[in-house]
């Protein structure tokens, strides 16, 4: 391939994304194109980037992670109700929340590493079950009054007129770009998933690695249902949910750009964001809310598309 | 002739070329009704693609096929063997271990069974009259991955036999082909087999069993026919031949390859020493490998010699056994392949792949996978470094690419396996484990894989090297072991290793196997 086509592939999504901008604000130059429109798509959506990035990880090593949005609610819930009810300081609220995504991470590493049995199975049992577990301790209810110095750290606090919660994702994006590329550990998730049996004669302890991504990913998504119930002051038991389909969307969406063939960190922050942005506009254009099913969903089947288009040319499997 | 019955089958002047290389040519084969024919011919001699032929998965250039007497068309439909009164049963069996006997038995039979709803009691007693009439007990309603190795080639061949009884449009009983069906059966199945085959053969059956077992052979066949580099040899009725003369047959006269290698072994030294090792199939064994010497494993399918280098490495897990290199001993039970790549073992497995390279990462990342596995460089990755240090391997092994950040896939199997080699000798091992290293490489390319070999010997590495190819040994080994059965069979040493006593040896009087 040459080089221009390369570099055209690499940032192709990027550019569909600042094509979008440019057709919905053509059409929607007052309301679509405004600054606060856009500072409040950038800081509401990190929760949905960190989801992202916490899927990547296990995605790396093979593995599925569709606990990751029951995670978040059941953090977010638990978060909500030692703050709000039971009065705990913010100082212990946040470690025990972060304690209970490695611990929701252990568990579906444990099972799915000493039954053998698919992740995909594992996690979606799991996360249902910790859905259950969110709808029993808040009693199926919203429950508010969460420490106003969380809302504060999380959205109310702004630099260059974007919520905080924005550069939390964007070093957590760093982190993990700097995990995949930078770090043996990349290296050994890499070959857990691409080539499992090579890594394993070689000498990376697959079993362990698998375990650590399951982790990480129970922490991202611990860390997303903090900031998520940082962004409203409350949690609720069932809306956060809903993010599972747009982050496997944005996780395939951006195996698609800047390292095509791989799930990446800044891929996967460019397709939440062009994901979301595309949403947006339709929803300036008067579309109802079932455009977001449309997209996607919509999405997530044409980033599989494509990623098996990539892999056909490079005559691999994924 | 007057008298005597048409043959079952009878092929004549059989040609079949892949790319100008005539795989069979001109071979004629005849099977009279209720005979076992053996057929015989190393790898490569044009047995499966005769068989391929039969089953309809190979077009013919040439030659003529009949059945009782009567011509069929070439080549046979794929799939429509059995109207015609062939089946075959591979080494594989196919069946389906998670599946139950009755679901095996009907898979496939969409033309007897009613594909709208599958009478499952009536096929239950319809399974239970045909294992009654071939001496079969089994339960239709088990579950095949629980049955004996035995009782699963036994239901393949029932299996096979009621196709051609349900399918065969000339009523006759058929020609039924066992393509190795034995190299991981013990004794005492082998004989439960055969008494089977017995059986079919007084029901009128014709089978012929394909072998590289010469004891199995003599044991079980009326007549034999032995094909090599694509011609058929000799044919001959069984008890009127001898060992050495199917022998003889079967590996022709030896050409001599250059050794390589010198024809005194190096001095027994601080190599590796194993004792005690036993696997799935190695049982009970000892060897040793002295420092600059190349020992080579060989044997028969399933003798268990490539099992050997796996349960080294930590691959597979041994039952027993004991590693010695230097001052250290290993547990091989309970080894590992992080410990081996420790201790100074490394691994080359056959399967480059699947077990050697991922095939969609760059060479670069897989050539640096030992040192990541290991944690080198754990927080920062140097990218430059590790491409810088990829090239040179490549030039030193003579990997043509066209950059470090290619994709592996994109490499030639020899390439890659000078990549593998690369990959592996970098690390500086003291013990180097081979598994068919030149295995669907070009000829230049194995030149260039022995020499880097032999470099790597005389620096004082042991390496020990499991392959068919006894050319190659001839060329590289100081020393080979003959398996057989999970055993040493036989040693030679320096100027006995040649590929003709490889053969001998290989196909010799058994010293631990004498089937019935």
């Amino acid at each position: 391939m040459s080089r221009l086509g390369h570099q055209l592939e690499r940032f192709g999504l990027l550019l569909v994304w600042l094509a979008v901008i440019a057709l919905f604000g053509a059409m929607r130059p007052d309301t679509f194109l405004s600054w606060s429109n856009f500072s409040s798509i950038f800081g509401s959506e990190a929760v949905l980037v960190i989801v992202t990035l916490g899927l990547i990880i296990p995605l790396t090593a093979g593995d599925f992670d569709l606990s990751i949005a029951q995670t978040l609610t059941f953090v977010s819930m638990l978060t909500a109700l030692l703050s709000a009810r039971m009065g705990v300081e913010l100082g212990y609220v946040i470690p025990i929340a972060l304690a209970a995504g490695a611990c929701v991470g252990l568990v579906n590493g444990a099972i799915t590493l000493y039954f053998r049995v698919h992740s995909l199975i594992v996690t979606l049992g799991v996360g249902t079950f910790l859905h259950g577990v969110t709808l029993w301790m808040s009693d199926s209810q919203t429950i508010s009054g969460v420490s106003r110095a969380l809302m504060q750290y999380v959205i109310i606090n702004r630099i260059a007129g974007i919520p905080i919660s924005f550069y939390y994702a964007i070093a957590l994006a760093a982190l993990v770009w700097y995990l995949l590329s930078y770090t043996a550990f990349g290296q050994q998730l890499l070959f857990t998933g691409r080539g499992r049996d090579v890594g394993r004669l070689t000498g990376v302890a697959v079993g362990r690695v698998r375990m650590s991504a399951f982790v990480a990913s129970g922490v991202l998504g611990a860390i997303a249902g903090i900031l998520y119930t940082g962004t409203t002051g409350s949690a609720n038991p069932t809306s956060g949910t809903t993010l599972l389909l747009p982050a496997f969307a944005a996780a395939f969406l951006g195996a698609t750009c800047i390292k095509p063939g791989r799930f990446n960190a800044w891929g996967s922050v460019i397709a939440v964001y062009f994901l979301v942005t595309g949403i947006n506009g339709l929803s300036v254009l008067g579309f109802r809310t079932y455009v977001h099913d449309l997209f996607y969903g919509g999405a997530l089947v044409v980033a599989v598309m494509i990623s098996q288009l990539v892999s056909g040319r490079k005559e691999r499997v994924l | 002739m007057i008298g005597t019955p048409a043959p079952r089958l009878k092929l004549n002047g059989l040609t079949k070329s892949f790319g100008g290389v005539h795989a069979l040519s001109r071979a004629d084969l005849a099977v009279m009704p209720g005979e076992i024919h053996g057929l015989l011919g190393k790898n490569g001699s044009g047995k499966s693609t005769l068989i391929k032929i039969l089953s309809g998965f190979h077009k013919p250039d040439e030659g003529s096929l009949e059945i009782d007497g009567k011509p069929i068309s070439l080549p046979i439909p794929l799939g429509g063997s059995e109207k015609i009164g062939l089946s075959f049963v591979h080494q594989n069996l196919g069946l389906l271990a998670e599946a139950t006997v009755l679901e095996n038995l009907i898979a496939g039979d969409h033309e007897r069974v009613n594909s709208w709803f599958i009478d499952w009691n009536a096929e239950a007693k319809r399974a239970k009259l045909l294992f009654d009439r071939t001496h079969l007990s089994l339960d239709p309603w088990a579950i095949v991955g629980d049955l004996s190795p035995v009782k699963r080639a036994q239901l393949a061949i029932v299996r096979a036999v009621d196709r051609i009884s349900s399918h065969n449009e000339h009523a006759s009983p058929g020609l039924l082909v066992l393509d190795e069906p034995t190299p991981f059966l013990p004794m005492e199945d082998v004989r439960e087999l055969f008494a089977m085959m017995r059986r079919l053969k007084d029901a009128g059956v014709s089978i012929i069993f394909v072998s590289h077992d010469i004891d199995e052979v003599l044991a079980i066949t009326d007549r034999a026919t032995v094909l090599r580099d694509g011609h058929v040899i000799d044919s001959f009725d069984t008890a009127q031949t001898d060992r050495a003369h199917i022998v003889e047959a079967i590996v022709g006269r030896a050409v001599a390859q250059e050794r390589l290698v010198g024809d005194t072994p190096p001095a027994k030294g601080a190599g590796a020493e194993v004792t005690g090792l036993s696997g799935k199939t190695v049982s009970a064994l000892s060897i040793d490998v002295a420092p600059g010497e190349i020992l080579g494993l060989t044997g028969l399918i399933g003798s268990g010699y490539d099992e050997v280098l796996y349960l080294l490495a930590g691959a597979l897990h041994a039952r027993s056994g004991r590693l010695k290199m230097g001052e250290n001993t290993h547990e091989l039970a309970g080894m590992t392949p992080a410990a081996a790549i420790a201790a100074g073992i490394v691994f080359i497995p056959a399967d480059r792949q699947k077990l050697g390279l991922a095939l969609d990462l760059s060479l670069t990342e897989n050539a640096m996978l030992p040192m990541a596995a290991r944690g080198d460089d754990c927080l920062f990755l140097r990218h430059g470094a590790r491409e810088a240090t990829t090239a040179a391997l490549m030039r030193q092994f003579g990997v043509k690419a066209e950059a470090p950040r290619q994709a592996a896939s994109e490499l030639s199997g020899g390439n890659q396996q000078k990549l593998l080699l690369g990959k592996w000798l970098q690390l500086s091992p003291s013990l180097i484990l081979l598994d068919e290293p030149t295995q669907g490489i070009d000829v230049g390319a194995r030149r260039e894989i022995y020499e880097r070999l032999l470099a790597t010997c005389a620096q004082g590495a042991a390496v020990i090297c499991a392959t068919s190819e006894f050319e190659q040994l001839e060329m590289i080994a100081h020393r080979v072991l003959v398996f057989e059965r999970g055993r040493v069979k036989a040693e030679l040493i320096g100027s006995q290793v040649t590929k003709s006593a490889i053969e001998a040896a290989c196909y010799g009087e058994s010293r631990v196997h004498a089937p019935a």
